[in-house]
């Protein structure tokens, strides 16, 4: 009986310490692309576990003055709405504007708008890709 | 403090460039347009003796915070309920963004429009 307090009491302390965590927040991320360069865009956003992606199809309205400057610019676009957690935005992000926007053909602009609530549990777990391994819940 | 907001405006089909027009009147540069369909109870239109077109152009503007409410105003005034593209129009918060124009080709372009 004594073992299994201390083990409870050990489990309890660890739990202090820093072993529970808040959920993780989520955001919608809007990455609007080249048409042409839709699926390298969606791939990328899967590699950060982006588990929904929502694909639409537009044209941009870049005004002629500007466009002169921007002669490859496609003006058929993609817009990708995609679910991913906060810690992982701004490492996105900074990798669009560093790197994948530099590729050819792929100049895209991406933004994100947090997301306020949301209801089911389940659901949350997919969209935050919050697999058995990691869940939150599964402690002490 | 976020700096940038997401303007949407939802219009009938055929009325994005006006909606565009509207925006660039007061700051806006680009913007992406794409296609929807609108949804409207029955019972609100005759009660309101509204008839909604079911086809919708939306506009995706993103914007900097102290000109949102300019173009706002200006899109409630040129294709707002009582103009022909019966638009609405709001805002969201951007948090993070990337992508948009370098300060070299606004400077290219302030230059040029200087020079024209």
């Amino acid at each position: 009986m004594d073992k299994k307090i201390n083990k409870r009491n050990k489990n309890i302390n660890k739990t202090l310490n820093g072993g529970l965590e808040a959920p993780k927040k989520i955001k919608i991320l809007v990455t609007i692309i080249p048409r042409k360069k839709v699926d390298v865009f969606t791939a990328i956003l899967e590699s950060y576990q982006a588990n929904l992606q929502i694909v639409e199809y537009g044209r941009g309205t870049t005004p002629p003055e500007i466009s002169k400057y921007l002669p490859h610019m496609d003006p058929e676009k993609a817009i990708i709405i995609s679910i991913v957690t906060e810690d992982k935005v701004k490492h996105i992000l900074e990798k669009m504007e560093n790197y994948y926007f530099k590729i050819k053909n792929a100049a895209g602009i991406a933004f994100s708008i947090p997301i306020e609530s949301i209801i089911g549990v389940k659901i949350y777990k997919f969209l935050a890709n919050i697999t058995e391994e990691n869940v939150w819940t599964n402690i002490v | 403090m976020n700096e940038y907001s997401l303007i949407l405006c939802i219009v009938n089909s055929g009325f994005a460039d006006e909606v565009m027009v509207a925006a660039r009147e007061k700051g806006a540069t680009g913007g992406t347009v794409f296609s929807g369909r609108g949804t409207v109870r029955e019972e609100a239109e005759n009660l309101f003796g509204i008839t909604v077109h079911p086809e919708k152009d939306i506009v995706m503007i993103i914007v900097k915070n102290e000109i949102k409410d300019n173009i706002l105003k200006n899109l409630y005034e040129k294709v707002g309920l009582n103009s022909d593209g019966h638009g609405i129009a709001f805002s969201l918060p951007v948090e993070e963004v990337a992508g948009l124009m370098s300060d070299d080709l606004k400077k290219k372009i302030k230059q040029s429009e200087q020079n024209n």
